[in-house]
């Protein structure tokens, strides 16, 4: 171990040259990556924070929400020309996949609240966890029917760019550089779209009477009624939102990556859910800032470690939370709980 | 002394684990399995093959090519052989559920009515059901399990199945491999590779072929590796130099090699990316400026044309190794079956004699198999006369033009 060729052997110096070789342009755009990425497992963390504050329930079911509304999205895109011919014009369609994703995950989650956990409202809690089990199975495999397992590709790259040229589309076009590194149109629009729906869904929590009704809810569910609450209105309002910006997060994942599948439910709601846990779970503040850690963490691991670690080092921050502080980060002073 | 106790026992118990489980090695024939083995079929006019492929799980999208190629064969077949028709009976494999996989083996196995099998899809699949197979009587015949070790094994190591159990109808990893490394090498004339391999049995042997063969000629190739599961490979592309010439891509998912081209672009790097037949998939991986190898499979011969038109216009060519393995299972079987009856041994020496005329492989070249090792690459069940691979340039639109 006294030459740098034996050194060299060890993983540990292979990160500091993989880091001394990327510099900080690469430091930037590892960050970059992650707060894109994070942003999205954000947006459906809170749809596991807001259930879960409310019905104390763990809604495995909410990856494959994402999933359906990825590919309502893809739908929209399809339904209008797709992505080498669209019939209208770039941002009206946008808007329309968005609406199409949000409103069909939306009424998804509703539908689901009605039929699988309504009817075990007082049950014992493993009840419903195991009915949400059940529903993630249900909407991948009916998706799987429905898809042949086939996987369908957004193809926002090309979205209004030039075949012949392979001219990348607006979305992919880079809207300004930073250390001579591009932060593209999409990527802005994802954080963007992030922030705006935290910040529209943290103003309905804390300025409305739903918000008022839904903290009234989580916290005493009996009092509530008795107060007047229609609780089962609240609730299943709450699932309508959280399965909206699942929604939101699934059309945005089709425009930023492109891939839609039936099984893309799965990992993305695990690292949500990880995210909620670290963030501190009911709490809406917390997962904002668990999906942004989970997901700058797992850009760094995949580029300085490798991609073959990214998921051992966020699933090592699940299990070291879970053990050092089970509450999370946020876990013992939330602000707003719902 | 209790230490040494405890020692002790979990010595005795290791050895008998270890006898255990090389008894049942050595004589691995569950009397459900020997039974079928040995069962004497009546033919009638409708026979049964196996198809093991991944209907759900990760790998489902192709695992449904491979099964959409055997399920048009069966279509074909049966309309030109009315006295001699298949069924095929489905087997979800779950790629890469090892456990799913002996599951279907068994399954499979103990079904006396079974004479043939197609796949099972993965080579760890292949290797870790083999066995099962080898007990029921039935011969592997793969249309993606390309591992040159099961075939093949490296001096001083045996291959990895059993000889005349196992068959494929895709050439081996080290046949495309070396024409991959050719082409990099002499025809492109590129010096910095990066080569990545998605983890999977597939992936990371013709990245192995591909790596050796280009090191040893002096180019500067770096390894990398990423998750099949994985959609987002920005950081990933972050870790390629922006001085790489070319991404060595041997993946078996299209799709995703669509989203790392446009993230590469995006990103602003112009490596050229090669992928290996498992992305030969034109209308999904469309990057323009890439190459892939792949069959020099005739797209102008009718019956893939009828296949494109029957399957919304795809052309597709990934699962058609399925289509030849199902046809070598039912030429076996037909010929086995003249009397009246058959048994799994007779289906298996037929398997042995295949001869497809290339018309008929549909592959490009004829098919019939080696029964010892030949050259540097064949080992018996390898195809003999697989031609050399094809390289193909993606074009303006998408379109595949070959090159090589």
């Amino acid at each position: 171990l006294t030459t740098y060729g034996a050194l060299h052997q060890l993983p540990l110096l292979d990160i500091f040259d993989t880091i001394r070789q990327l510099g900080w342009g690469g430091a930037f755009e590892l960050l970059r990556n992650g707060i894109v990425l994070g942003s999205l497992y954000a947006l459906i963390a809170l749809g596991y924070t807001m259930v879960y504050g409310i019905l104390k329930l763990l809604n495995f079911a909410h990856g494959d929400v994402y999933m359906v509304g990825a590919f309502l999205g893809f739908g929209v895109l399809t339904a209008l020309g797709g992505p080498l011919a669209p019939t209208i014009a770039l941002v009206p369609l946008i808007l329309l996949m968005f609406l199409g994703g949000m409103l069909g995950a939306g009424a998804l989650g509703v539908v689901v609240e009605r039929f699988a956990y309504r009817p075990l409202r007082n049950a014992p809690r493993i009840a419903p966890l195991i009915s949400a089990l059940g529903v993630s199975f249900f909407l991948a495999n009916s998706a799987l029917l429905l898809t042949q397992g086939q996987r369908y590709n957004y193809a926002a790259y090309e979205l209004g760019g030039n075949v012949n040229t392979g001219q990348p589309g607006p979305l992919f076009e880079p809207a300004f550089n930073v250390l001579d590194r591009p932060v593209t149109v999409v990527q802005l629009l994802v954080v963007s779209t992030t922030i705006f729906l935290m910040v529209a869904l943290t103003l309905v929590v804390s300025r409305t009477r739903l918000g008022k009704a839904m903290r009234a809810t989580a916290f005493d569910r009996e009092a509530a009624n008795m107060m007047g609450i229609d609780t089962d209105r609240v609730i299943a309002l709450t699932f309508f939102i959280a399965s909206v910006l699942a929604g939101a997060a699934g059309v945005m994942f089709g425009l930023y990556i492109g891939e839609t599948y039936y099984l893309m439910g799965f990992l993305a709601g695990l690292k949500a859910f990880t995210a909620a846990v670290v963030g501190g779970i009911g709490s809406i503040p917390g997962a904002m800032v668990g999906g942004l850690l989970i997901g700058v963490t797992e850009s760094f691991a995949a580029g300085y470690v490798g991609g073959q670690w990214s998921d051992i080092v966020v699933f090592g921050i699940l299990i070291a939370f879970m053990l050092l502080r089970p509450q999370g980060i946020f876990g013992t002073r939330a602000i707003q709980k719902v | 002394m209790k230490k040494l106790s405890v020692f002790a026992a979990l010595a005795v118990l290791a050895a008998l684990v270890t006898a255990a489980t090389g008894a049942g090695q050595a004589a691995y024939k569950p009397a459900s399995l020997e039974k079928a083995a040995n069962t004497l079929v009546t033919c009638g006019t409708t026979r049964t093959i196996g198809i093991a492929y991944p209907a759900t799980g990760p790998a489902a999208s192709i695992g449904v090519l491979q099964f959409h190629w055997a399920q048009f064969f069966q279509t074909r077949w049966n309309k030109a052989h009315p006295k001699d028709k298949i069924r095929l009976v489905q087997g979800d494999t779950q790629l890469p559920n090892t456990a799913q996989a002996l599951a279907v083996a068994h399954s499979f196995g103990s079904n006396a009515s079974m004479l043939g099998l197609v796949g099972p899809a993965g080579s760890q699949e292949v290797q870790d059901t083999v066995a099962v197979y080898k007990a029921a009587g039935l011969a592997v015949v793969t249309g993606s399990a390309s591992r040159v070790a099961l075939s093949r094994g490296k001096p001083g190591d045996p291959r990895e199945t059993p000889v005349n159990f196992f068959f494929r109808t895709v050439p081996n990893d080290g046949q495309q491999g070396e024409r991959v490394a050719f082409w990099i090498n002499k025809k492109l004339k590129k010096s910095r590779i990066y080569i990545i391999d998605d983890e999977e049995s597939y992936s990371q042997g013709l990245a192995d072929q591909v790596q050796t063969r280009l090191r040893a000629a002096g180019k500067t190739v770096t390894r990398d590796h990423v998750n099949q599961s994985v959609s987002d490979f920005s950081s990933l592309i972050t870790r390629i130099p922006s001085s790489t010439q070319i991404v060595y891509i041997p993946w078996q998912l299209a799709g995703k090699a669509q989203i790392f081209y446009t993230q590469l672009r995006a990103a602003g790097k112009s490596a050229i990316v090669f992928g290996s037949d498992g992305l030969f998939a034109p209308g999904t991986f469309t990057g323009r400026g890439s190459y892939v190898s792949a069959f020099p499979v005739d797209y102008n011969s009718p019956v893939l044309k009828a296949y494109k038109r029957s399957h919304g216009g795809q052309e597709e060519a990934f699962g058609l190794p399925s289509y030849t393995a199902a046809l070598v299972n039912a030429k076996a079987i037909m010929k086995a079956c003249k009397n009246g009856t058959a048994t799994r041994a007779e289906v298996r020496k037929n398997i042995i004699a295949t001869k497809l005329t290339k018309a008929e492989s549909l592959l490009g070249f004829p098919v019939s198999f080696v029964k010892k090792n030949t050259g540097a690459q064949l080992g018996a069940g390898d195809m003999a006369l697989p031609a050399d691979y094809g390289v193909y340039k993606i074009g303006n639109n998408g379109n595949y033009n070959r090159v090589g």
